[in-house]
Order: structure tokens, then sequence, then C-alpha cells
């Protein structure tokens, strides 16, 4: 049995109480591999994920289901870097996934 | 970190919604399951989050005073990951946690090692079907930006 990491869909669950997707442009920060990522972004309008540690992003990107092809963006970069060169007012939703600290 | 809540809400649109998730202030438990049954549970040893954590929540506090955001909602779940031996859990773990500057002593390393031989002989005895989890407890919330 390969390691299973929340089997029991609590996180998905609590994520989609709190958070409408649909038609929402979402900046996930410390996507990692895409854990999270893979699990909501089939029901946003476009989805760009960053985290800071490259073996997260590259597994991120070879794991990219052909559907979501278009819709997810992964990108290796320091949140305080990709802000900078952000524009204002961007997303409409925000995920700080397991992150801050 | 309130200076990353800052350009958060900067980026975000008005009306936008900030999810945050991380785990709470307590050790995660290490426990053993058999046939859905709890066998073993006790926190995991070498947790070392607790000021991370403690940061985190200070800085949103932070930012809910000074009007940055207000908090709408949040509520806590559980967080659990299984293998199916201590090895191939502690492997996953020391991959994910790789990513965390901190280190352990020899004698937190020696504790590690002891406590997670004493998994194991419980895994053993449990026989086949045996499983080996790590259950966190994770805070979800739900912030606006004000104004």
């Amino acid at each position: 049995m390969p390691v299973q990491v929340d089997p029991e869909n609590n996180e998905t669950r609590a994520l989609f109480e709190m958070a409408e997707f649909a038609g929402r442009q979402v900046l996930e920060i410390g996507c990692g591999d895409g854990r999270l990522t893979w699990r909501y972004a089939a029901k946003a309008a476009q989805v760009t994920a960053i985290d800071p540690y490259a073996a997260g992003i590259t597994k991120a990107r070879l794991n990219l289901p052909t559907e979501l092809r278009g819709r997810v963006e992964f990108y290796h970069r320091a949140f305080d870097d990709f802000a900078e060169a952000s524009e204002p007012s961007a997303y409409d939703l925000m995920i700080l996934s397991w992150s801050l600290c | 970190m309130v200076h990353a809540l800052e350009e958060i809400r900067r980026l975000l649109r008005p009306g936008g919604s900030l999810i945050d998730i991380h785990p709470v202030q307590e050790a995660p438990l290490t426990e053993v399951y058999q046939r859905g049954r709890v066998l073993f549970a006790e926190p995991r040893v070498a947790y070392d989050y607790d000021e991370d954590i403690h940061q985190a929540e200070q800085a949103l506090t932070q930012c809910v005073r000074r009007r940055l955001f207000d908090r709408e909602h949040s509520r806590e779940f559980d967080f659990l990951t299984y293998g199916s031996s201590v090895p191939e859990l502690r492997d996953f773990l020391e991959q994910a946690n790789a990513f965390h500057e901190s280190s352990i002593d020899d004698a937190e390393a020696t504790r590690e090692a002891v406590f997670y031989d004493r998994v194991e002989g419980i895994m053993k005895a449990a026989g086949k079907g045996a499983k080996v989890a790590i259950h966190e407890r994770v805070r979800i919330a739900r912030l606006k930006p004000t104004g």
C-alpha cells in the first residue's frame, strides 16, 4: 500500500465548505507537489500554483492531468518574488496551503 | 509573515477570499490501526513546528487587529497520513519535511528511533493489515480583505 494522504478527504471537504471555486481565478501558495491542487482545480476557472521548492513543482508538472492542462500553471517561485511581479487585484481566491508556518 | 499577508491583500480582488490551512499548535499523534481500531496513539516525537505555528497565528491575529482582513469562518479537521510500515511512513515524512530547515540533535534522534521501534513492535504484534498513521489536527480559516 503506498502512503495515503487524507484518504478520508477531510481537507477537501473543509476546503469546499469554505470556498467557492466556480469561475474563480485562484492562486495557491505552497502547492508542493500539487496534492491539494488536483482536488479543486477542475472547479476553478484558472489556477496558478507556486512553491519555492523545485522538487515539488517538478513532480506537480509531471503529474498534471491532461484535462487540467491550460487551466493549471505551476511556478517554482517564492511568494515574495511572485507578488512583486504581480498586478494588484489579480485573484478572486488565494489559498495558503500549509505555507504560512 | 505579516508582509506576506499584506501582499496577499494587494493581490486579492475586492470581495475575494483568503483560505489559510495550517496545523494547530499541538503535536501530531502517531497511531497504529488494525481493522479501523486504534491500537496505539501517542504524540509523535521530535515535533518542532510549534514556534512556526505560533508565529503564523500571531501574524493572522495581527492582520485582523489592523483591519487588513476579517476572519469570517474557521474550523478544525483531522488530517491523517497512513503507511503500511513505519519505514515507509518515515521516508514519506522525511521527504515532506525536507522543506523545513530544522534538524534534530542526537538525543532527539535516539528518542525518535526508540519510539518508532516501539511502534514497529506494536504493528508486528497486530499482524497483517495493521497501518501506521500520523494524525494531525488542522485549522482552516476564510478571511476577507476589509474595506
